[in-house]
């Protein structure tokens, strides 16, 4: 689904991904949590592992299938400094080492307490493609330039009042910035409630698909 | 009877005779027997099984020459709001026979100061509750406290926790304090239930003394059961809610009676008619009270004491006072809608005349027409005493996880001992080698799924042995402690701290901040909602308000009482049928006009066309559980048929399949979706895409220890990065660790407890054999319409998120376009 976003034209993909096609082929995906399973590990929680490698993999297959030059991720690729164990960095920066284009990662809440981070990837606070700013918290950013973030995980509920209704991560995009769903497999959402002038898209299968403002809850 | 001389002065003061059972209890009891006493409520069960341990203590003086008795007697009620009455019954006696024995009660309500005293010593009688039980098996002191002296475990209210998780962890408390104390007998009080010999092996374990007794009270204890029959039935709605109508009747009944209890079967129902009574008689502002679950223990102890003492009129309740408490004022009961079931019925009858030699009666009070022959079909079933049977849990493993992590934080345990121990357990008794090694792997290093738990350790094991110690896993796993689950809950207060009760989340999010909203019978204005906190205040001026509603799931009709309400259905109707079915006879004269009256011994089936929709209505009268169940199995298999997405709904009586096209069916086409052949596999296939299971994951994730238990406010920094909603967990569970237990015991869980899966299959079998009438109907028949009108509250859409979606998106575009 092509959205415009100030003067680019971007791609929203059912991977919960973004894509700018004119600007190299620059793929923006927030929130991934890495490490989150381990956190609860770390807790004596018995949640398996599994997350990381799988959501790992999403990237690398999506990065090969759109053959994207440059990764951007919105932020919050760890999700803890307990998740955060030897294992999994070394297994993040493997998988840096075989990505096919670069990595620069903007700095979320919570990378920033990690006590390192991988060597492979460039961190930045925020980044500027063309026109477009990009930024973990998109809440913190001061009025300017069109923003693309993460961090809130959007989820809309959609219902039509004849059926039970559905709880659907989403693209929430208004006048002035786009807010990613989050990307990680083992993440949850906090549910938005727009305005009438703003737009939800939904990828629940393949597509994305808007949902019009009579379906929102 | 040597010893139990000593205990009769009490009975003597009072002129009272000890009765027949009484005296057989302290027998039994000083044999050294075990057993479970069964009387209805108000006749004296307590001293029955009290007593008898306290005239073994007087009779042996030389064991007493201590300063303080040793901790004697273990006294295990469900309730933490019974502990207060419990102390108060127990104490009485001793007044005058041991003024020096001590009894205590240690709940979830002890303060920490009275809590620190029983850390130091216990009591020669302690009452708790399950959970407060298990908080103390965490204590490493526990088994010499009780190894020095316990003889006796006394379960209050048995049946209440039979058929629950609650009543699971109460059998693995036994098998433990058993095994540290052999000689331990262990009594149940309970109501009557159809399954008693059940119950009482339930309690006492797999291998129970052969010389066990099962004592009951052979008084019987008349109870009256009543309707209000509306003047105009025909104005009478068939099904469906009728609303207060009826409440200016039932204020005049207040009148005339001194202390009245108002059972609702739901929270939000007892909010309404406590809104309407008291708009009908403004006067009794003071005397007239509510009481249910999530009000605050203050609030609801403060209704306690009003109805004890009589000094209130009338108290609108749910099953919140189902339990023992002795309201002796209480001299009228009063049922607002079906009990569902003959034994609640009768449970809530016995909360007026609790007092031996009175009788109890109860007034009914339908919402519509059916439940009028309901209530008639349960007295007649109650007559007969074919009552309910409440069937125990088996194995649930995320309870036995929890206990696992319970016993090896108070005493480090080796694994051969405790199967041993736990398979002494009713409910575990035929646990597997298999299920127990997954258990003992998901307490300490992930089990023969190592792999997939890198860094996870709860338990480890030493010398053999496993132990939990570190302390921060200690704190959080006494937090954690037991079975019911507070999450989703927003905690209402006002500004100054003061705590109203719970709400659900799901509720309060609905309701704007400045507008008002009813809650604990009091006009509310949100002021705020933040971190699982609702601040309100008293608004100053009052405006429209909603009710509070919480989303618990309504009861199912029991197979007693469908069988007694169609057998009824059935009658001719003349001058001696009960005044119940005369009244409804003008409403199944429609039905019958119009289709056929149904029956549980065939099958009748509606087709029925609506504007858009084509409506496929059946009942075999087997609950709405059943309903549910056989309702989602039958979509599921005519949609992949038909094409077309079929949606359910269901009430007590049938269900209600709706498509767009394809329903209009053969018989052997209505056969073929009914058959149980390949139920369960049908049935779990349709549970995956009806996303049943993930809600049902929420308790056993709460259960095993998945998810930290947190108290309303704002999380702790540590806990707020191991916060997660249970369907995502169990969204990782079934990718990571398809074998996980704990999604085979959420699906059980699911088809024996959602759909009544035992049941289930029954009906299947039975409509097997049932002549089906095929009927095509031009209006929607007295009947069918109720099911027709929840299809706007349809709760189990078929399909997965993107073809819902769709089809909302589908409509969507068709309402624009026309």
């Amino acid at each position: 689904m092509r959205v415009k976003l100030h003067d680019q034209t971007a791609v929203l993909l059912s991977s919960a991904a973004l894509l700018f096609e004119e600007l190299g082929r620059t793929l923006v995906i927030a929130d991934v949590h890495l490490g989150k399973s381990a956190a609860f590990r770390a807790r004596g929680l018995a949640v398996p592992e599994g997350d990381t490698r799988r959501d790992l993999e999403r990237i690398r297959s999506l990065v090969i299938g759109q053959r994207v030059g440059h990764l951007v991720i919105a932020g919050d690729l760890f999700h803890s400094r307990a998740g955060t164990t030897p294992e999994i960095i070394a297994q993040v920066d493997r998988w840096l080492a075989e990505l096919p284009c670069p990595a620069t990662l903007v700095v979320g809440n919570h990378d920033a307490k990690l006590a390192q981070l991988p060597d492979r990837i460039a961190t930045v606070p925020r980044l500027r493609l063309a026109e477009v700013r990009v930024v973990h918290d998109p809440t913190k950013a001061e009025a300017g330039p069109f923003t693309v973030g993460g961090h809130l995980h959007p989820v809309i509920r959609v219902a039509d009042g004849r059926r039970s209704s559905l709880r659907l991560p989403c693209f929430h995009l208004s006048a002035n910035r786009l807010v990613l769903p989050a990307f990680g497999s083992f993440t949850g959402g906090h549910r938005v409630k727009p305005t009438k002038d703003e737009r939800i898209f939904v990828f629940p299968g393949h597509e994305v698909i808007e949902i019009p403002p009579p379906l929102w809850r | 009877m040597p010893a139990e001389r000593a205990i009769l002065p009490f009975f003597e003061s009072r002129g009272w005779r000890p009765f027949a059972f009484q005296r057989q209890t302290w027998k039994a009891y000083r044999e050294g027997r075990s057993g479970l006493l069964h009387a209805p409520t108000g006749l004296g069960k307590t001293l029955a099984v009290w007593l008898g341990p306290v005239a073994e203590h007087l009779a042996r003086p030389a064991a007493n020459a201590g300063r303080h008795a040793p901790f004697t007697v273990l006294w295990i009620t469900p309730l933490r709001a019974l502990a207060a009455d419990t102390l108060r019954a127990l104490r009485e006696p001793l007044a005058e026979l041991a003024p020096d024995l001590e009894v205590e009660a240690r709940t979830g309500d002890t303060s920490s100061s009275v809590r620190a005293r029983l850390r130091r010593r216990l009591p020669f009688a302690l009452a708790t509750t399950p959970e407060s039980l298990s908080l103390m098996l965490t204590h490493p002191d526990f088994r010499e406290r009780c190894a020095a002296g316990l003889r006796a475990v006394i379960v209050d209210e048995w049946h209440e926790l039979l058929g629950s998780k609650r009543g699971v962890q109460t059998e693995l408390c036994l098998a433990r304090l058993r095994r540290w104390c052999p000689e331990l007998r262990t009594w149940g009080l309970s109501a009557t239930l159809g399954n008693l010999e059940e119950a009482r092996a339930t309690l006492l374990g797999s291998a129970p003394d052969p010389r066990a007794v099962t004592i009951s009270a052979k008084l019987p204890k008349k109870i009256r059961i009543e309707t209000l029959i509306p003047r105009e039935i025909e104005r009478f709605p068939w099904s469906g809610h009728i609303g207060t109508r009826l409440a200016p009747e039932v204020a005049r009944r207040l009148d005339d009676a001194a202390s009245t209890l108002i059972f609702t079967n739901t929270r939000s129902q007892t909010e309404i008619w406590f809104q309407e009574l008291l708009s009908l008689r403004p006067e009794w502002k003071d005397q007239l009270a509510m009481h249910h679950g999530s009000l605050d223990r203050a609030e609801r102890q403060t209704v306690e004491q009003g109805l004890r003492d009589g000094s209130l009129r009338a108290v609108v309740c749910t099953s919140s006072l189902d339990l023992g408490v002795d309201f002796s004022p209480v001299d009228q009961v009063i049922q607002v809608g079906s009990p569902k079931g003959v034994a609640r019925l009768l449970q809530r009858a016995g909360r007026s005349g609790h007092r031996p030699g009175r009788d109890s009666k109860i007034l009914g009070v339908p919402a519509n027409a059916l439940e009028l022959v309901e209530f008639a079909a349960a007295r007649e079933a109650a007559t007969a005493r074919k009552l309910e049977a409440r069937r125990p849990l088996e194995r649930p493993l995320d309870l036995l996880t929890q206990h696992l992590v319970t016993c090896a934080i108070g005493e480090p345990f080796r694994a051969d001992e405790m199967l041993a121990e736990v398979r002494g357990t009713h409910a575990y008794r035929e646990l597997s080698n298999e299920e127990w090694a997954w258990a003992l792997g998901f307490i300490s290093n992930g089990g023969r799924a190592l792999a997939s738990y890198p860094r996870y350790r709860k338990a480890r094991i030493e010398d053999g042995r496993y132990v939990v110690d570190d302390p921060r896993l200690i704190r959080q796993h006494r937090m954690s402690i037991g079975t019911i689950s507070s999450d989703g809950h927003v905690v209402i207060r006002f500004a100054n701290g003061r705590r109203l009760g719970t709400v659900e989340e799901g509720f309060i999010s609905r309701i704007k901040p400045g507008t008002q909203l009813i809650f604990g019978g009091r006009r509310l204005e949100l002021v705020r909602l933040h971190q699982r906190v609702a601040t309100v205040r008293i608004p100053r001026r009052p405006a429209k308000g909603q009710i509070a509603v919480w989303s618990g799931s309504k009861m199912p009709l029991t197979t007693e009482l469908s069988h007694a309400l169609s057998e009824m259905l059935q009658r001719e109707t003349d001058h001696r049928s009960p005044p119940e079915l005369r009244a409804v006879r003008p409403i199944l004269d429609i039905q019958a006009r119009w289709s056929r009256i149904p029956s549980d011994d065939e099958l009748l089936v509606e087709f029925t066309r609506s504007r858009h929709d084509e409506h496929l209505f059946l009942y075999p009268f087997a609950g709405r559980l059943v309903h549910e169940g056989i309702g989602a199995l039958m979509a599921y298999r005519l949609s992949s048929r038909i094409g077309e997405a079929v949606q359910v709904t269901m009430n007590d009586y049938g269900f209600c399949l709706s498509a767009r096209r394809g329903l209009r069916l053969a018989d052997a086409d209505i056969r073929s979706g009914l058959t149980p052949a390949l139920l369960r596999e049908d049935l779990i296939a349709c549970l995956n895409t009806a996303e049943l299971s993930r809600r049902q994951f929420r308790d056993v994730a709460r259960v095993s220890g998945l998810i930290l238990q947190n108290p309303p406010g704002r999380p702790r920094a540590g806990q707020r990065e191991v916060q997660s909603s249970a369907s995502l967990l169990f969204e990782v569970l079934q990718r990571y660790d398809p074998e996980n237990l704990l999604l085979a015991q959420c699906e059980q869980e699911i088809l024996t407890r959602h759909f009544e899966v035992a049941r289930l299959e029954d009906c299947l079998l039975s409509l097997e054999k049932r002549q089906i009438h095929l009927i095509e109907t031009i209006n929607l028949t007295p009947m069918a319409f109720p099911l027709w009108a929840e299809r706007l509250s349809s709760t189990m859409p078929a399909g997965d998120a993107a073809q819902r979606l769709a089809s909302m998106l589908e409509r969507l575009e068709e309402a624009a376009r026309a």
